[in-house]
């Protein structure tokens, strides 16, 4: 791989966070009335209080001065306090990130050990029963919200068996048993999506001519699977998983509701519910920072993986036929 | 002899014997669902009849879902909260289409800075979780059903506006595509007439997956207190609402969560029927 | 349905064959259960080529894939025998049969490009053929590395090939790198199912070369499935022709070639266009073969074959062994032993009942009931046609295209690349113009320019009454005023029609398109145009999925013919088509011109067709013309290595 071609994929993430940063802040501006007033929150707006925060915020100065300062203050991991709770932003983010993140490991886990390997087994036994179980299951998975599957989950495994905590964190080594209900709620969705796509793409390669023509010249069907049919479902499926973090993201604002988990998803839905814009700004950001890098290392990956999407001026020079 | 049954395999291609039931059944559940949220709340005018002394109860005594805790009946109230949840998604699906084919076969067929322009948009869009950018927007903008489902649409664009402008670029330079226009059609009709409707087949199975999509998403909302104002039916809403009444009266909460997944689950299931169909046909 | 339970049981005394094939039938294993290949037998000696021809639909690709056990989903094998070195083979159960592919039997298939795994490096595709080379130490990986190495030299490829991905090589290496691949199990028998269609002309000889000199030093049987006449004469001992799932006939390359016994092989070798002489007119084929389910009791060429007698279409017809002694020439079918041939209830084979075999080196069998009466058929005709309209040269007053010093760069990552340079061309009206060239010469874009689906970089392209701009598209109105004076018909017939719209709709279009260029008169009518190329009216409502490849091409014409060109276009527009249909095409092209006066631009690179039609020839090599001139001086006495390349290309009889 060139140092090239990851400047080129440096650059693009880049460009795109830029834009995505430029549409978070402007959420300020977006929100119904005066920016200060919104900033202000439901303490009393007297003109004092509204000029201390508009000198603050530079709220008189243009757009575009007004976002490199956030932008500046951004990068140093300063991002203004809470209307709710006057904190800080980063301080209140940063005590809740553990727990999301625990969450969102514990699903995309969840969804990669199982859809993968479903999809896997799906594609070769195709339109036979066990395909269609899988199937019919995945269908079930992709059509359940997060919050449906997990009252069903808390009804089922809480309620009725008594096997998983209903609610709460926990605490220290309790932590894995409360988040194995929400982890599997917030998996549901995409352990389907994984599922459907490994099975696309393995069937896609299974019906390829080199299969036919491995198998015409005698490769055992072992190495057929693992080294031609798998290794060639790898880059689609790689880059769904890097896809499914965004979804495994969203997720969570509903787990972490249904759960009553004290993560950065029930925050968002807190600050959003009292037009909290500093921290929704922030909330916004960092799941714009995380989306951003889980597609950049995808990117950077599939060259590893597929020759044929080396840089061309990489690739050692042609051969000449013998005559 | 038969050949033999080498990996994945498929020992009979899908045939008439599949899942034909089940799709037809799936039609008569969407269309079951189609008529109570059409005229579910004209049928039911006292579905929001409470009473509050009895409280939340378990099914019988002619609520055969039970009650919440103001004593509405919970199977009226299920079939009367058909409306928003159905009709917001299909507002979603049918403007995500409207949009993805106007700016896919645009993209797809005139090419150069328009294509890049729309691919850059669609690519941006597509970064992006759906679901939380509609909950922020949403919420700071001030919570309005309308707002969500007008944000879910441009969201959900870029799967459409994607589709088809692939089609149109696959269909591009096909001989007979360029053939029209070398019978001096203006582009116009090129498009129109030979290019558009090849990828109706695909654009229709892809509305139905939107459409489930937009189910669950929409549905996500009003659980999270966006979207339909308080005291109008809603599922998510409810389920919201009851789910403190596991205890009580489970099916309070149950119901509308079965009737989410049901929906979209059709909804899924007719998409792939389409896509099935349409690719079988393709091959042959 | 035929029974044609060929008389091929090998006899005890005579050595077991390396293949022996024996009543082979292959059905859609749902539904009607239609018989795609029906009753097929042959063998295959150590160190024979033999050529299993046939057009599309005749069941050469799956009678073979059946051999190896490779049939593709939803198809069986209902009866029949398959023996390998004597083993009988379908009743094996599949891993045994897994274990045969690669040490006694492998297949060789069509595209390198699909038939190698774009993420594997050619030398390890080739390692995962070999035997007994597992194992993870470093002296057997040197070893292993040491092998493929040899494999590769054996192809004719240098050692760092072995390290290379598919998409670093081109087709002609990617074939030879399969190739050794496929005989990395050191396998018997080797079929190579239509091993060069894919490839360039000159790359397909190279190829076939490679294989025949492999199968002699190696001693291995090779079994060539091809569409081509032309390649499995020159490359096969014998060779069987199949039509319709069902050999019509075999015997040595030689004999059939020169005293064909079946009027289908007849039919086959007249509609092949020759490199060397002009024929009159093509002998082409009525019809298309028939599909599977739709073939009567009898023959199942009796509805296209000029020598049909009632009895044809009603006797299922049998492989007859033809007198040895006559085999090469005249004479009479061996007395019919097998009972089966007359009576359609005895399906399967039985030893017992078998007359004498006709497997035996040199037998000829036929599968025609009136091959005595009819006695040896013609060999294609020899008598040589006036070539086409030679020295005038072309007037630019009148012409119907002009090109001057015209140069198109594609630019791509890789780095741009000249298409075309300095390219100068006039196609003078009413005559054929045959523009040659290997694949990647630039003829397609050239042809594309002039009708302004391409832009060009410089110089000028006047298309009739239009002057084309310079670095970008026509306008509307020019691509209006265009279209009455230049049509295309395009190479794939499957993608030449919309699918979705009647082949009604697709000429109503058509013509009403050139009622508002102010062109057509408005007696054309799609009745009219569907006449003129000799479809009948009742094909206006069909779609095209319901039309053969050759009727797809005629409905493609139809609809150029709307705008009544002064020039059409033809960008290899019958390289995809069975020869026989591609027989009626070149003919009808050639009637309808005569007819109507308009000028042909032929894109191509089949000299032997440019001989048939054209009048003058422009060779194209690597974006230049090399070498232009009347299409018999060309081809006579070729001035340019690349013409001489090209000739040398089409396969020749040996």
């Amino acid at each position: 791989m060139t140092a090239r071609y990851v400047l080129r994929r440096l650059g693009g993430t880049l460009v795109l966070l830029l834009v995505l940063s430029v549409a978070v802040f402007a959420l300020l501006q977006a929100a119904p009335g005066d920016p200060a007033r919104t900033l202000l929150g439901p303490r009393n707006a007297t003109p004092d209080a509204l000029a201390a925060v508009r000198a603050r915020h530079h709220l008189d100065q243009p757009f575009a001065v007004q976002y490199l300062r956030w932008a500046g203050d951004a990068l140093r991991l300063d991002l203004g306090t809470s209307i709710r709770t006057g904190a800080s932003v980063s301080a209140t983010i940063g005590g809740r990130l553990a727990l999301t993140g625990q969450l969102v490991g514990l699903g995309l886990a969840i969804a990669v050990l199982l859809g993968v390997p479903g999809g896997v087994l799906a594609a070769l036994r195709r339109y036979r029963a066990t395909d269609r179980a899988v199937q019919t299951a995945s269908l079930i998975a992709l059509s359940t919200p997060a919050f449906a599957g997990g009252l069903v989950l808390i009804y089922v495994f809480s309620l009725m068996l008594g096997w998983f905590p209903a609610y709460g964190p926990g605490t220290g080594g309790d932590r894995l048993p409360h988040l194995v209900l929400p982890a599997v709620a917030l998996a549901l969705g995409v352990t389907a999506v994984l599922l459907k796509l490994t099975r696309a793409a393995v069937i896609r390669e299974l019906d390829k001519e080199h299969v036919v023509f491995a198998r015409a010249r005698g490769v055992a069907e072992r190495r057929i699977l693992v080294h031609y049919v798998l290794r060639g479902a790898l880059v689609p499926v790689l880059t769904g998983v890097g896809l499914v973090v965004a979804y495994l993201l969203a997720g969570t604002v509903m787990v972490e509701q249904v759960f009553a988990l004290p993560g950065l998803g029930s925050l968002l839905v807190d600050s959003v519910t009292y037009r909290d814009v500093p921290l929704v700004q922030a909330e916004a950001l960092l799941i714009a920072v995380l989306v951003c890098l889980a597609g950049l290392l995808t990117d950077l990956a599939q060259p590893l993986i597929d020759p044929r999407l080396r840089p061309a001026a990489d690739a050692p020079r042609r051969p000449k036929e013998r005559r | 002899m038969t050949s033999p049954r080498a990996l994945g395999r498929p020992r009979g291609l899908p045939g008439p014997s599949g899942l034909r039931p089940l799709t037809a059944l799936s039609v008569l559940v969407a269309f079951l669902l189609l008529a109570a949220s059409l005229f579910g709340q004209t049928l039911l005018p006292h579905w929001d009849a409470q009473d509050i002394t009895a409280g939340a109860r378990m099914p019988g005594g002619g609520h055969l879902l039970g009650t919440d805790e103001l004593g509405r009946d919970i199977a009226q109230m299920v079939i009367a909260g058909a409306r928003s949840t159905l009709t917001g998604a299909a507002l979603v699906a049918l403007g995500s289409m409207v949009i993805g084919n106007v700016l896919g076969l645009l993209a797809g067929y005139l090419g150069g800075w328009t294509d890049v322009l729309v691919r850059r948009w669609a690519d941006l869009l597509l970064a992006v979780p759906a679901l939380l950018v509609t909950l922020v927007v949403a919420g700071i903008g001030g919570g309005g059903w309308a707002l969500a489902v007008c944000a879910l649409i441009v969201l959900t664009s870029p799967s459409d506006i994607r589709l088809v402008r692939t089609a149109a670029l696959e269909q591009r330079h096909l001989p007979y595509v360029e053939a029209a226009e070398t019978l001096g059609l203006p582009g116009r009709t090129v498009m129109l007439r030979h290019i558009w409707p090849n990828t109706l087949p695909v654009v229709f199975a892809n509305t139905l997956l939107n459409f489930a999509g937009a189910v669950v998403s929409l549905s996500s909302l009003s659980f999270l207190g966006l979207g339909v104002p308080p005291g109008a039916p809603d599922w998510g809403r409810m389920l919201s609402e009851n789910r403190n009444l596991l205890w009580t009266n489970p099916s309070a909460a149950l119901a509308p969560a079965v009737l989410i997944v049901l929906s979209a689950v059709v909804l899924n299931l007719l998409g792939d029927r389409v896509l099935e169909a349409f690719s079988k046909r393709g091959k042959s | 349905m035929t029974t044609t339970t060929a008389a091929t049981t090998t006899s005890t005394t005579a050595p077991e064959p390396l293949l022996a094939v024996d009543g082979l039938s292959v059905a859609v294993a749902s539904g009607a259960r239609a018989l795609v290949v029906d009753g097929v037998s042959l063998t295959v000696a150590p160190g024979e080529c033999v050529g299993v021809v046939g057009e599309s639909g005749s069941g050469k690709s799956l009678t073979m894939r059946a051999v190896a056990g490779l049939l593709p989903e939803g198809l069986d094998v209902t009866k029949g025998t398959v023996r390998l070195g004597g083993e009988e083979v379908l009743g094996l159960a599949p891993r045994a049969r897994a274990a045969l592919r690669g040490r006694r039997i492998a297949l060789l298939m069509q595209d390198p490009f699909a038939m190698l795994h774009p993420q594997l490096t050619c030398g390890r595709q080739i390692a995962d053929g070999l035997r007994g080379q597992g194992g993870r130490g470093r002296a057997v990986r040197a070893a292993r590395r040491a092998e493929v190495e040899r494999r590769l030299a054996e192809v004719g490829l240098e050692p760092s090939v072995a390290d290379r991905y598919p998409h670093e090589l081109s087709g002609g290496m990617l074939q030879r790198v399969a190739t050794a691949a496929a005989l990395a199990g050191d396998p018997d028998l080797l079929i190579a199912d239509e091993p060069t269609t894919a490839l360039d002309t000159a790359t397909q000889a190279a190829v076939l070369d490679l294989l025949g000199r492999l199968r002699r030093e190696r001693a291995m049987g090779l079994v060539l499935i091809t569409h081509d006449l032309r390649v499995a004469f020159s490359a096969c001992d014998r060779v069987h022709v199949l039509y319709a799932g069902t050999v019509v006939e075999h015997g040595p390359s030689h004999a059939l070639r020169t005293a064909p016994r079946h009027p289908y092989t007849a039919a086959l070798l007249a509609s092949e266009p020759s490199a060397r002489e002009r024929r009159p007119r093509l002998t082409a084929v009525p019809g298309s073969v028939p599909a599977p389910g739709e073939r009567g009791p009898g023959c199942p060429f009796a509805d296209r074959c000029a020598f049909t007698a009632p009895a044809c279409r009603t006797t299922p017809v049998a492989l007859v062994p033809l007198a040895p002694a006559t085999a090469g020439g005249a004479g009479t079918p061996a007395p019919r032993a097998s009972a089966s041939a007359t009576d359609p209830g005895t399906s399967a084979p039985d030893p017992g009942l078998s007359g004498p075999h006709a497997a035996d080196a040199g037998g000829r069998a036929t599968a025609c009931l009136r091959a005595a009466g009819l006695g040896p058929l013609d060999p294609p005709a020899g008598e040589a046609a006036a070539d086409g309209a030679a020295g005038t040269g072309p007037e630019t007053d009148d012409a119907a295209l002009v090109v001057s010093d015209v140069g198109r760069r594609f630019g791509s990552a890789a780095g741009d690349r000249q298409v075309l340079a300095d390219v100068s061309l006039t196609v003078p009206a009413g005559e054929v113009t045959a523009l040659v060239g290997r694949s990647g010469s630039g003829k397609t874009t050239l042809a594309r320019i002039a009708i302004g689906l391409e832009t060009f970089d410089s110089g000028t392209v006047r298309t009739g009454p239009v002057d084309l701009p310079p670095g970008r598209r026509p306008s509307t109105a020019d691509r209006r005023r265009l279209a009455g004076h230049a049509q295309i018909v395009f190479q794939d017939p499957y993608a030449s029609l919309s699918p979705l719209r009647t082949v009604g709709a697709t000429l109503r279009e058509a013509l009403d398109a050139a009622r508002r260029g102010g062109r057509g008169d408005g007696a054309e009518t799609v009745e009219s145009l569907l006449a003129k190329v000799g479809l009948p009216e009742r094909y206006a409502a069909r779609r095209p999925a319901a039309l053969s490849g050759g009727e797809r091409q005629r409905v493609a014409v139809a609809r150029a013919l709307a705008a009544r060109p002064r020039l059409l276009i033809c960008d290899e527009a019958v390289a995809a088509l069975d020869v026989s249909v591609q027989a009626q095409l070149l003919n009808l092209l050639d009637e309808l011109r005569r007819d109507q006066g308009f000028a042909v631009l032929f894109i191509t690179h089949d000299l032997a067709v440019v001989r048939q039609i054209a009048d003058h020839v422009a060779v194209l090599h690597d974006g230049r013309i090399v070498e232009t001139g009347p299409a018999a001086r060309v081809l006579d006495a070729p001035g340019h290595p690349e013409t001489r390349r090209l000739l040398a290309a089409v396969p020749a009889p040996r």
